[in-house]
């Protein structure tokens, strides 16, 4: 087994002691690379990801180690989505173009304390749906449901570390008073609510 | 021994700027001013804003500044003023006006220093026809220097990057590189002439490349700086709503930075516009490792992106390469927008 040891040097030094350290390698050899700071880690773990090696990483408080393992030839099939979704978070790709669109309060018209549960319930469903939409936008009274006491907050928060983006309407915020009171989510003009809906494949208005 | 100011930094030049996914983030939580004076502002994530004086002139305004990339303090003030002012030129304005902007440690480093970042700015805003006419200074390690810029434009004239049209061909001014060359410089992994070489590409103006495109009648274009080729690509592509394909082996790279890429030496500043782009952008099947992080490398004053129309590419090629930009090339083209606003292969 060889060892490349980038401890102290920064970025882009470890990459490439780790490139050359896979150069000199024998084909079929076991390389292990010893990291002490985050980005180099975040950097050499996507690298060899994208260069399609096989790898493992084990952290020792500030050290991590990263072991890679190869085949003859140094040409191993991995299990590419593995990484995708454990180190680099992506949209499926179906997801892309779906946009949920809420713009009130409630699902639907008729009864207000029915609207409400549906939509607390489309809510709870939407985080189970895969892939995930590619964003939600609230306006007008829809902006409520991002409030900080919204029953629904947690699965937004919950939409937005699946990768979804969450988006609320700034004129709306303003018009209702409660900017300080919204906990996630960026603050969208027009212009980018327009665009997102323009170039949505899909959009659903619950 | 004259001081280094590479000591100071750890990463320098453009390569300092903000995750641009991050910013973004930021920059979507403020209000946006609303005046119809206002004709570009930072909901097009363009590279400088322009207000309207009158139906013959609007105003250009940009700021730019960062640490230290070379070790000579001159050359630091020349290279950061021509970033600086290139903003306005990616706008097809003429720039008229400046303020310095420097932050410097006068405890830690000789004040010879501080006087040669300014006079390198003060040549270069010269070269430009730009009078610097005050600015500010603060007590800060590690030195931080830029200029605040206005220039002018017609308003008709103005270039964006929502100007792309379907069809345009897309033209680059300089070679890829600067910032795998200056990552190498500091590994001492390049050659002495590699690294003149890309000095002298951030040193050089795109004077020639606003005028010509206004000649041309380019309406999209956009400089190529801490985002990397792919990252404003990707902006320009956006903002005009298309998609745009880039042939990266028709890409003019930095003597140098291609073998550089191969050993490894990648900065983290092209893994984080990765991040950025890769939601929006189609890596085609065979595209090389090395081209794919080059295209994402975060370039100091890099050249300008211009979408033209194709039957006036040929000419505004020809003419780039006569006037200072041998090594001008086309990169790619403006097509309908697909599944991805940027593809590269």
């Amino acid at each position: 087994m060889k060892t490349v040891d980038t401890r102290g040097l920064v970025c882009p030094a470890p990459l490439i002691k780790t490139r050359q350290g896979l150069t000199e390698a024998s084909p079929d050899e076991t390389v292990q690379i010893l990291i002490d700071n985050p980005t180099s880690l975040s950097n050499v773990k996507r690298y060899l990801a994208d260069n399609k090696l096989e790898f493992a990483v084990r952290e020792e408080g500030d050290l991590a180690i990263v072991t890679v393992t190869r085949g003859a030839g140094g040409e191993i099939s991995i299990n590419e989505t593995e990484y995708c979704t454990t180190d680099i978070p992506q949209a499926p790709s179906g997801s892309r173009n779906t946009v949920v669109a809420i713009t009130s309060e409630r699902m639907g018209s008729g009864d207000d304390e029915l609207g409400t549960k549906l939509m607390v319930s489309f809510f709870r469903t939407l985080v189970l749906v895969e892939p995930a939409p590619a964003s939600v936008v609230f306006y007008n009274a829809g902006v409520k449901l991002a409030l900080d006491d919204s029953p629904v907050l947690e699965h937004i928060k919950e939409l937005k570390e699946r990768g979804t983006g969450i988006y609320l309407c700034s004129t709306c915020i303003n018009h209702f008073g409660i900017k300080d009171r919204l906990p996630v989510g960026s603050f969208s003009d027009m212009y980018q609510i327009l665009n997102l809906l323009k170039d949505a494949d899909h959009i659903i208005r619950p | 021994m004259p001081f280094d100011l590479l000591t100071t930094v750890e990463t320098g030049g453009c390569s300092s700027k903000i995750p641009p996914r991050q910013l973004e983030e930021l920059l979507a939580r403020l209000p946006l001013p609303v005046d119809p004076k206002i004709l570009v502002d930072i909901s097009t994530h363009d590279d400088a804003g322009v207000y309207k004086i009158s139906d013959q002139m609007a105003l250009v305004l940009t700021t730019d500044f960062f640490p230290p990339l070379v070790s000579d303090g001159y050359e630091f003030g020349l290279i950061a003023a021509t970033n600086s002012i290139s903003d306005i030129y990616a706008m097809g304005g003429t720039p008229l006006l400046a303020l310095n902007i420097m932050m410097f440690p006068s405890s830690a480093i000789p004040l010879e220093v501080y006087s040669e970042i300014l006079r390198g700015g003060y040549d270069k805003a010269h070269e430009a026809g730009v009078s610097i006419i005050g600015g500010h200074s603060i007590d800060d390690y590690p030195p931080k220097y830029g200029l605040a810029v206005i220039g002018m434009v017609h308003p008709d004239r103005i270039i964006t990057n929502a100007g792309a049209r379907e069809g345009d061909v897309l033209i680059l001014t300089k070679p890829l590189g600067t910032g795998i060359i200056l990552a190498g410089h500091r590994l001492k992994m390049t050659t002495p002439e590699q690294l003149e070489a890309v000095k002298l590409l951030m040193m050089r103006l795109n004077n020639e490349g606003a005028r010509l495109m206004q000649k041309y009648n380019v309406r999209g274009a956009t400089d190529v700086t801490g985002f990397g080729l792919a990252g404003h690509a990707l902006k320009m592509a956006r903002g005009s709503g298309v998609t745009m394909t880039l042939n990266m082996s028709a890409v003019p790279l930095a003597d140098g930075a291609y073998s550089l890429a191969e050993q490894g030496c990648i900065p983290g500043a092209a893994f984080r516009n990765l991040d950025y782009t890769e939601r929006e952008t189609r890596f085609a099947e065979g595209l090389d490792y090395s081209l794919k992080m080059i295209a994402h490398d975060a370039q100091t004053s890099g050249g300008l992106i211009m979408a033209v129309a194709p039957e006036k590419a040929g000419e505004l090629l020809d003419e780039l390469h006569s006037s200072g930009h041998p090594e001008a090339a086309v990169i790619g083209v403006v097509e309908a927008k697909g599944d991805a606003a940027l593809v590269l292969r």
